[in-house]
């Protein structure tokens, strides 16, 4: 059998808040043994989940960064011709080059594949890559194997990963492609869950500061005609910030006095946009 | 060798209670098939796979267990729960959303603009008791009648439209030919009739306008971007054997199509009609040049929203939103860039009450024109009546703006082109 850890289950980990909804979605992926499709815009801790699933069930995790001009072998192994033709050459490796296996480099799917123990694999923002590779690699994870061409080896996965795959749905994906993942959508946290997060990051930050820092925030995300809106991990660094500034009162947050706002914007247009707005504000 | 039943027990007086549950949850499925989720029979299996797994213990494990398997799309979640909800709770199907209905109000308020006398007789009532009223009593008037209606046909239990039946503002009654009754929850319905709308534009007129497409060809940028990454087998091998023998190897850019295309189309009103055969070709043929191209609808000119269905009802995108895109992207805008100069400069311009935002059209252009440094106005008016119409003029300040010729199209492309 592939799946040797099913009697695992997952709770969440230390760094990451979990609510109950996804955790149940998790462990059911896990039984049916199909990938989880996680979709959410970005900062809502789609990859975090993936960190935070291996960590807690003790598994290494494999991330598959995926890129727009990816292809699907690249994922699954690569035949480095170039050493190999530099060996030829000049022979002053241990490589055996009539032999071309030792030329084979295994891609993360691959590596998921061939690991001894099972593993968690993130594809991360799946949506970057065309649908041809899309469907092509939903097959490689059906069937858990795959074949090397350049020797005419079949790898076959000695336990089956679990499988996160996150999208920023630039782009919508196909049906099979849909078909065959379990989904679930993460919404942009609320101030209450937003909540529970600051108290994981910072455990005995002053209320008045996490309040008001959540407050402007929340109202810096409403700003329009931003490219890029802030998300969680903005606001924990920029509350890091505050605290570390001995000068700052939480007080001034309420006066729409926001000091460091560059960590919150990180695109220069929107920095400069935000900072407009809010001097207008002050001056009202 | 004997036969044994593998798996599942069915003991005698339980099977009633087995078939109730299985057919329970088939109902339930195609309650969801039939509000326009897409579920697929697969997925179906898989939730009976993952009820057997002993994970799903509780209505709430069941609740979570069967979006994730079934739906596919956040939005669809919001009728899933609506589903749901009734299905299992035995909760009434919420009465209306209040959009839908705001909605379906604005285009019979639209209806009643155009043609008072025929929707006062189809809703019954005095038309002149109706012209008293303000366009927001009368909005508020529509829909108290669209709640009574769904009641009388529905018995307060259906959406709005999944019966198929709407008495008011059917087709033709709407200038886009929306119809009403498909505005609803009954997303199927709404999607026929945006399929219908879009497959007018992709479909494929005889190869006259060929030369569209060959116009079309060079915004493909195959100028070579990206890093040198790639080994060139021939030309290594060329080089290495110019080399006598020492390797000598050949690296090169990956000729990829890096180009972003955002099309904006026009195809609202009698004024573009004579043009949409041109357009369509070129949407034809747009559509298999690009990876990634994206294509809008507009009417007349841009407000706040640009429409990603051929219909311009169902999905808008604020065009605040396009910051986000690449700023390398193209933006090439068709449109015969003709109207009522109010159109293009009130605040309130817009011929449609639900895309009056306050912000004149021509700041949202230049708005987009200020996001894509790389934009054009294709506008298949000929040249020399350009200067005819006062907007062609306005526009043509914020856009380049270039015939829908072939001559017209590759000087467009030329400047697309520019760095």
């Amino acid at each position: 059998m592939l799946d040797n850890n099913s009697g695992e289950k997952f709770t969440g980990a230390s760094r990451y808040v979990l609510d109950d909804e996804l955790a149940k979605i998790v462990n059911i992926s896990m039984a049916l043994e199909m990938p989880l499709l996680l979709k959410g815009e970005p900062g809502t801790g789609k990859t975090m989940l993936a960190h935070a699933i291996a960590e807690s069930l003790r598994m290494p995790l494999i991330v598959l960064n995926v890129k727009s001009s990816m292809k699907l072998v690249d994922a699954l192994y690569q035949y480095d011709t170039l050493t190999r033709l530099n060996d030829s050459r000049f022979g002053d490796s241990k490589r055996d080059v009539s032999n071309i296996e030792e030329y084979i480099k295994m891609g993360k799917i691959g590596q998921a594949f061939t690991s001894d123990v099972r593993t968690v694999l993130l594809i991360d923002e799946i949506d970057k890559a065309d649908t041809d590779f899309q469907d092509d690699m939903l097959d490689v994870l059906d069937q858990m194997e795959f074949d090397i061409i350049e020797i005419d080896k079949t790898i076959k996965a000695k336990f089956r990963p679990v499988i996160v795959i996150t999208s920023n749905a630039k782009k919508d994906l196909s049906d099979p492609f849909l078909g065959r993942c379990n989904f679930h959508h993460i919404a942009f946290p609320e101030p209450d869950m937003m909540r529970r997060i600051i108290r994981v990051h910072f455990s005995n930050i002053d209320t008045e500061l996490m309040e008001n820092a959540i407050s402007a925030f929340y109202n810096m995300r409403k700003l329009e005609a931003i490219e890029k809106k802030p998300a969680t991990r903005e606001l924990i660094n920029w509350i890091r910030a505050l605290e570390s500034d001995a000068d700052f009162k939480p007080k001034q947050l309420a006066d729409g006095n926001l000091p460091y706002i560059g960590v919150l914007f990180k695109k220069s247009q929107d920095y400069h946009r935000a900072q407009r707005i809010l001097n207008g504000r002050q001056m009202n | 060798m004997e036969f044994r039943n593998s798996g599942i027990e069915i003991i005698p007086q339980s099977l009633n209670s087995i078939i109730q549950i299985i057919f329970m949850f088939v109902d339930f499925f195609y309650k969801l098939k039939d509000v326009g989720i897409p579920v697929s029979p697969t997925s179906f299996l898989t939730l009976h796979k993952a009820l057997s797994s002993g994970l799903i213990n509780s209505l709430e494990d069941f609740y979570t267990a069967s979006r994730a398997v079934l739906v596919k799309s956040e939005r669809y979640f919001d009728l899933y729960d609506q589903v749901f909800a009734h299905h299992f709770q035995g909760a009434e199907m919420p009465e209306n959303e209040g959009f839908e209905l705001d909605e379906m109000a604005r285009v019979m308020l639209e209806a009643w603009l155009q043609n008072p006398e025929s929707l006062s007789q189809l809703l019954g009532v005095d038309e002149s008791a109706l012209k008293k009223l303000t366009p927001e009593q009368l909005i508020e008037y529509f829909k108290e009648r669209l709640r009574e209606q769904t009641e009388e046909h529905h018995g307060g239990g259906k959406w709005i439209g999944t019966g198929g039946f709407s008495p008011v503002g059917h087709s033709g009654y709407h200038p886009g030919g929306m119809r009403v009754g498909g505005v609803s929850r009954g997303k199927s319905a709404v999607k026929v009739a945006m399929d219908r709308r879009y497959k007018d534009y992709s479909l494929s007129g005889p190869l006259t306008h060929a030369l569209v497409g060959e116009a079309l060809k060079r915004l493909r940028n195959l100028i070579p971007a990206g890093p040198k990454d790639q080994v060139n087998i021939d030309a290594t091998i060329y080089e290495t054997m110019r080399n006598g023998g020492e390797i000598e190897i050949v690296f090169e850019r990956a000729l990829k199509d890096r180009l972003k295309v955002i099309l904006a189309i026009d195809n609202g009103g009698w004024s573009m009609d004579p043009y949409i055969p041109v357009v369509q070709t070129l949407f034809d043929y747009a559509r298999a040049q690009f990876k990634d191209l994206k294509i809008y609808f507009f009417h007349n000119t841009i407000y706040s929203n640009l429409w990603e269905d051929a219909s311009r009802c169902r999905k808008p995108q604020r065009i605040e939103e396009f910051v986000r895109r690449d700023p390398q992207t193209r933006l090439v805008i068709v449109g015969d860039a003709s109207m009522a100069p109010y159109e293009l400069f009130a605040s309130d311009g817009s011929i449609h009450i639900e895309e009056r935002s306050g912000m004149p059209s021509i700041e949202c252009l230049e708005f987009l024109a200020k996001t894509f440094q790389h934009s054009v106005w294709l506008n298949p008016v000929s040249a020399t009546m350009w200067d005819y119409t006062r907007t062609i003029g306005e526009i043509r300040q914020i856009f380049p703006m270039f015939e829908l010729t072939i001559d017209g199209l590759e000087q467009a492309v030329t400047h697309l082109m520019q760095k």
